[in-house]
């Protein structure tokens, strides 16, 4: 049980790998976080209470385990839709991870109701899971794939979404909430109500948003919105989309067998209640169940707690690093609009390089396209560093990572 | 300052990496890319009685991936087709004092080999082509492309 008196300060300890020695005695520093998160010692052991304890499967028996299982596993939906502020728990499916809620949305919703000459708008800065299915679903059925630009302050250009709203074949619009190349932070509202009035869908991507701020879907007003548990300090291979159920009941399964069934006969079935109509076989149970202590855990701290921790850090950050000579920090330097992600190239080392010589003072930097090649076109690179924060994080962090580009330059003799 | 990967020789290779540019109406030509780490190389080969009258690549790639493929490409270059076919990871490694990486780098090891994945790909191509049906006795050059790394 997390206590009243969790802070951001003290947040550190929770960690047990943050005191892991890498390469050769160096401490871990950790600044990859845009890919994952580290996980508390809360997540972990309720992980290793459930398999312990009451590992069984859900939804069937009525022993005693079996019991207790599903009803940890369904506090959790609970837990989840309190987060994100919905009303409807069966508006919560669990999935596992972004990308396969944007597929079962391209799956199950786009196949039924996407038509030949129908338009779909994603942006520049998509990662891949927002874009390959688009590509996959507009390539069977005839459909168009559009893109809203991004300029070179790394913000989308909305004059261009009222072009292809007036086409009229506009039925769905996909954006991230949060880029994770560059941080921005997308003008959802403005987004939204363009789409509202036009009467398109709107499907949003929150995996880089919802473990950094506080995402109230009441009030961004989409029709889909996915996310992933790993990302915000919970388990690997569990994630949340939800629909409005409006949406919901006209969508097709996504895939068929146990659990997602009322009745089966030989060449009939019908389908189980919402939102089990869309989780078919044993679902990912422990993992939801950490991801719950996981939730848990950000609520004690806060989101808002959390945001204001990462402006400092990222303030700090970019002001230090800007002043590094050679050094191209892409995106808005406007704190307001971005989150604690720092995408930077540096004189013309490879990105990988740079990865690898700061690896050596035990400092875990991400480089590479970031799954999102569409943005490394639009930036004209190959690569990016990138280093990204979480509430563990430090000045001190910040600090290290700083002084091993420094190693960077005395090698390459900058 | 020194480094077990940044040696001066890697950096030097890198930074002067020989045979970059493209050649005009190639008989081989090959892209390929680690989708990993975003290295990306094109290579290009013209070919006069069996033997490799010029080489060139383009593209992007980090350190270890220029200094291998400027490495590769000075081997290759002037040497018959056979040399090439048969060219090992060993030769381009050493040359570079780089043969630890096979064991110790995984994902490292990738960047220092794709441009000799590239060149077996593109030999196989071409033998393939130029040969027809009678080519399936190069079919393990494909192979060995495929599991270089």
């Amino acid at each position: 049980m997390q206590s009243a008196s969790l802070s951001i300060e003290s947040a550190r300890k929770d960690f047990p790998i943050l005191d892991r020695k890498v390469r050769d005695g160096k401490q871990l520093v950790y600044l990859d976080n845009a890919s994952t998160t580290q996980k508390p010692k809360q997540v972990i052991d309720t992980i290793t209470n459930y398999y312990n304890n009451y590992n069984a499967n859900i939804h069937r028996s009525v022993y005693s385990i079996a019991e207790e299982a599903t009803e940890a596993y369904e506090k959790t939906r609970d837990k989840v839709a309190k987060f994100i502020n919905v009303p409807k728990r069966e508006e919560i499916i669990f999935v596992r991870g972004t990308t396969e809620g944007i597929n079962l949305v391209a799956y199950a919703w786009g196949r039924k109701h996407i038509k030949e000459g129908d338009i779909i708008v994603t942006t520049e800065y998509e990662h891949h899971s927002n874009i390959v299915p688009w590509q996959l679903l507009t390539k069977e059925k005839g459909a168009k794939l559009e893109y809203i630009g991004v300029d070179d302050n790394g913000e989308l250009i909305l004059d261009q979404l009222d072009k292809y709203l007036a086409t009229g074949k506009v039925k769905l619009v996909a954006f991230s909430l949060m880029s994770n190349v560059l941080g921005t932070i997308s003008d959802y509202e403005t987004i939204i109500s363009k789409c509202k009035k036009a009467g398109v869908k709107t499907l949003v991507d929150g995996a880089q948003a919802v473990p950094h701020m506080r995402v109230d879907l009441q009030k961004i007003g989409c029709d889909f919105f996915a996310f992933s548990g790993h990302k915000m300090l919970g388990p690997t291979g569990i994630g949340v989309l939800w629909v409005r159920k409006e949406v919901l009941e006209t969508m097709d399964p996504f895939h068929g067998g146990g659990d997602m069934i009322r009745e089966v006969h030989k060449y009939e079935t019908t389908w189980n209640d919402l939102p089990y109509k869309f989780e078919a076989g044993t679902p990912n149970i422990a993992d939801v169940i950490g991801f719950g202590a996981a939730l848990d855990y950000l609520s004690n701290l806060g989101m808002e707690n959390v945001r204001n921790h990462e402006i400092e850090l990222t303030k700090y950050a970019l002001d230090k690093m800007s002043q590094i000579k050679g050094i191209m920090i892409y995106g808005t330097k406007d704190i307001s609009k971005r989150g604690g992600v720092i995408s930077f190239n540096f004189h013309d080392v490879h990105p990988h390089d740079i990865a690898t010589i700061v690896d050596r003072e035990g400092i875990a930097i991400r480089s590479g396209h970031h799954c999102a090649q569409v943005l490394m076109e639009r930036l004209d690179v190959a690569a990016t560093n990138r280093a990204s924060f979480y509430i563990y994080n430090t000045k001190d962090d910040v600090d290290k990572l700083i002084q091993s580009l420094q190693k960077v330059s005395e090698l390459f003799k900058l | 300052m020194s480094d077990p990967l940044y040696t001066e020789i890697i950096i030097d290779e890198a930074r002067n990496a020989q045979n970059e540019g493209t050649i005009e109406n190639p008989d081989v030509s090959q892209h390929d890319a680690n989708p990993m780490c975003g290295d990306s190389i094109t290579l290009q080969l013209k070919v006069d009685d069996d033997s490799i009258s010029d080489i060139k690549w383009s593209g992007d790639g980090c350190t270890i991936c220029k200094a291998c493929t400027s490495v590769l490409t000075q081997l290759a270059k002037g040497k018959d087709l056979d040399y090439a076919k048969n060219l090992k990871k060993e030769e381009i490694l050493s040359e570079l004092g780089l043969e630890y990486l096979v064991k110790q780098s995984p994902v490292r090891i990738k960047c220092a080999l794709l441009s000799l994945k590239v060149l077996k790909l593109g030999l196989y191509s071409y033998l393939a082509k130029k040969l027809g049906d009678s080519a399936t006795s190069f079919d393990s050059l494909k192979e060995e492309a495929a599991n270089l790394y």
